[in-house]
């Protein structure tokens, strides 16, 4: 049935990609604004939370090697809970997706064309989007993997202000004591969210026992990404300043200036456009994959036209704002959370009770 | 029919193509440089910007305007009245401030569209003008670039030697907004010249409170452990009586090359302990009286004493003020949290009260070329 492959580097970028997306732009931020300074902590637990969550999936996805989520549930709970699955799934990719993109383009129009339409963004976007995703997931996969070590060179921009950097901003660790970190993570934790692809990528991996090593690094890449240019931000700024601003990532870009090039913020963002796609364009497959599976087609090139299709339609007849889309998200994200950490706990519990009922009847 | 259709659709898509339409040409533009924000006599805003002309029939290369306005944004309106071409404010390279402006409270407020339009750079240098913007703005001396040329000329060089604190929009944003630390900016003046003259002490809502001069800058720089490439002292030693005449026979100047300043935070009854371990490696490079006065040991004595004389001068200065243009509560913040948060809100009035002490410890590395 699963005739395309991926390879374990483009498993892991796949999984990074999906990760690394719109809310490391405001990261900074909604960290400080919670726990000051001390919210990178909070990170570092988000980070082991998430992978105790991967490896579950993992756990799970080993037991039905050869189908998706989609298939195992169908096999445990019959055809009806398959087929909601499906809708459930599809409805949560597309609806990630369909924010991301719109959050993509408010950010295109705020900073670097302040004077054209969301629309034009979208239909634009759509474009080259429409062209990478009707392949199969492997085509997708390279791309993620030639987007990430094409962009990694960034991280030496971010390097230069932290030459006005103050390093005190940081202490005393634990502030004021683990209850605000804690209540941190509520929000934090959405920065991880994305690992839950490895629900469908997990069939089409080559060498399925490494599996869990991957999505492990996947993490730490992300981590170690969003460690960085919080840091990053929090020495830079001061800590009763940084939670002023909207976007702190970029707006620490702004000092940053040639004699040759000014406003740089620009030309990261342009570039890091690309970061973006490797989020939305998986998602966008996820939701076309489990639509043609659910319509039965092994073609999703039409389902995929359509998706774009309602996309434009959608911000041309509801012009996004910027308040409208961070409802949505939040609303998204509470799903996320269930998708992500919920439901592999329910269900590895299920299918681990299933099989030692299973062992019984057979003594 | 297939191919028709795409072809069809991309040509659409080609027209729909942003950015094509509101194309400026660059001489079209009116490129403010300067930014000056003051007030007149009836405490009305008063903005004024400057900008080169690219045109060959103009005489002079510069064109400045100078009118009332209710706020920055609300100036364009009246610029693009006055000026050739559009106004632009993305290439704004110094932001003069008038004295006057900041001697009342909340004027960082009008400096909001600054930090908000994502096109202003936040590199613009800040500087106070002490007397009118409009004598330093309308200034055009023959044997000098152009104005913003040479204002920012002049800043970066004495930034670079230790003599000016660095001042741009976003270093103004995190010290207003910084509790632990007041802001500073440096000043000109426009006498015969403009010329720089030192940094200006700011309370933690802006407000005016004192001026340092050109050498005090240099040691409140040390204090910040903030010293650049280069930092030249020049001081007289006191204990020679002068025996007046025209040359001061008992100057003494130095050359600092390697600077450490350390500083430890404590709280003990009731008050913040900061204790200063400065060290430094001098070179002496200019020394007016004759080598028999003193010895090189004794000599080290002398300039410890004469450089903590004026450490302790400016820390008195602050403290009279209530001020903290060293950041000495992102030290408190970061090594006594409970105590400085009880605090935070009175921070300058706490550090007026707490102990700062300093200890000098001075090596003197060569003497120079002469005997």
């Amino acid at each position: 049935m699963i005739k395309s492959k991926i390879t374990l580097m483009q498993y892991i970028f796949l999984i990074h990609g999906v990760q690394m997306g719109v809310g490391v732009l405001t990261l900074p931020r909604e960290l400080a604004e919670n726990s000051g300074t001390d919210g990178w902590i909070a990170i570092i637990i988000c980070w082991f939370l998430s992978i105790a969550a991967s490896l579950v999936i993992i756990q799970i996805m080993k037991k039905y090697p050869n189908g998706t989520i989609l298939d195992l549930l169908s096999h445990y709970f019959g055809k009806w809970i398959g087929k909601a699955s499906h809708v459930i799934f599809a409805l949560y990719f597309a609806l990630l997706a369909n924010v991301i993109f719109i959050r993509e383009a408010l950010f295109i129009q705020a900073w670097i064309l302040p004077r054209t339409e969301i629309y034009i963004f979208i239909l634009l976007l759509s474009i080259p989007s429409y062209l990478i995703v009707r392949k199969d997931i492997s085509i997708l996969g390279r791309y993620s993997e030639l987007i990430f070590f094409m962009t990694l060179w960034i991280i030496i921009i971010y390097f230069i202000p932290l030459k006005h950097a103050n390093w005190l901003h940081l202490l005393p660790l634990v502030k004021e004591g683990w209850e605000p970190i804690l209540n941190t993570v509520k929000t934090s934790i959405f920065s991880f969210i994305g690992f839950e692809i490895a629900f469908f990528l997990y069939p089409f991996l080559q060498r399925k026992e490494k599996a869990s090593m991957g999505i492990v690094i996947a993490n730490t890449i992300s981590l170690l990404a969003f460690l960085m240019i919080t840091i990053g931000a929090f020495v830079f700024y001061s800590p009763d300043e940084i939670t002023q601003y909207k976007e702190p990532t970029i707006n620490i870009l702004k000092v940053v200036e040639f004699q040759f090039i000014e406003r740089l913020e620009i030309v990261f963002l342009s570039i890091y456009l690309f970061v973006i796609s490797t989020t939305v364009l998986p998602l966008m497959f996820m939701t076309v994959f489990c639509t043609s599976q659910l319509a039965g087609k092994q073609d999703h090139k039409r389902h995929l036209f359509w998706f774009l299709l309602v996309e434009c339609m959608f911000v041309v007849l509801f012009p996004p704002t910027y308040e409208r889309n961070t409802i949505l998200q939040q609303y998204i994200q509470q799903i996320g959370l269930i998708l992500a950490f919920g439901l592999p706990l329910c269900l590895w519990g299920y299918v681990w009770l299933h099989g030692l009922f299973k062992r019984r009847a057979m003594q | 029919m297939k191919r028709r259709c795409i072809s069809i659709f991309v040509i659409v898509l080609v027209a729909l193509l942003s950015s094509c339409g509101r194309n400026i040409p660059l001489e079209d533009l009116t490129i403010s440089l300067i930014l000056g924000v003051d007030l007149d006599d009836e405490m009305n805003l008063i903005i004024s910007e400057s900008s080169p002309v690219f045109n060959e029939d103009a005489k002079k290369n510069i064109e400045t305007y100078q009118l009332k306005a209710a706020t920055i944004r609300d100036s364009r309106k009246y610029f693009d009245a006055l000026a050739t071409g559009e106004v632009t404010a993305a290439k704004i390279q110094v932001l003069l401030i008038g004295k006057r402006v900041l001697e009342h409270e909340g004027w960082f407020s009008i400096l909001d569209t600054v930090y908000r339009n994502p096109s202003f750079s936040i590199n613009t240098k800040v500087i106070v003008v002490d007397g009118p913007v409009s004598e330093v703005i309308f200034y055009e001396p023959d044997d000098k670039p152009q104005m913003p040329l040479y204002l920012k000329e002049v800043i970066d060089k004495n930034y670079i030697r230790t003599r000016t604190v660095e001042s741009n929009l976003q270093v103004l944003h995190r010290q207003m907004y910084e509790k632990g630390m007041t802001p500073t900016l440096p000043k000109i003046i426009k006498e015969n010249d403009v010329k720089f003259v030192g940094v200006v002490l700011l309370e933690e809502n802006g407000k005016y409170v004192d001026a340092l001069s050109i050498q005090e800058t240099s040691f409140l720089l040390i204090l910040m452990d903030k010293q650049k490439q280069e930092l030249t002292l020049s001081i007289p030693i006191t204990t020679f009586t002068d025996e007046g005449g025209i040359f001061n026979k008992n100057m003494l100047s130095i050359d600092i090359s390697k600077v450490k300043s350390k500083v430890t935070t404590n709280y003990k009854q009731g008050k913040f302990h900061f204790n200063y371990k400065i060290s430094m490696t001098v070179n002496i490079i200019e020394r007016i009286f004759p080598k028999d006065k003193v010895k090189e040991a004794e000599l080290k004595k002398l300039i410890e004493k004469e450089l903590l004389s004026r450490f302790e001068a400016i820390i008195e200065k602050i403290q009279e003020n209530k001020i903290d243009p060293i950041g000495l509560g992102i030290y408190a913040r970061a090594f006594q949290y409970e105590q400085y948060k009880k605090v935070e809100k009175q921070w300058g009035e706490a550090l007026s009260e707490s102990n700062i002490d300093i200890s000098l410890d001075i090596d003197i590395n060569g003497t120079g070329a002469i005997k």
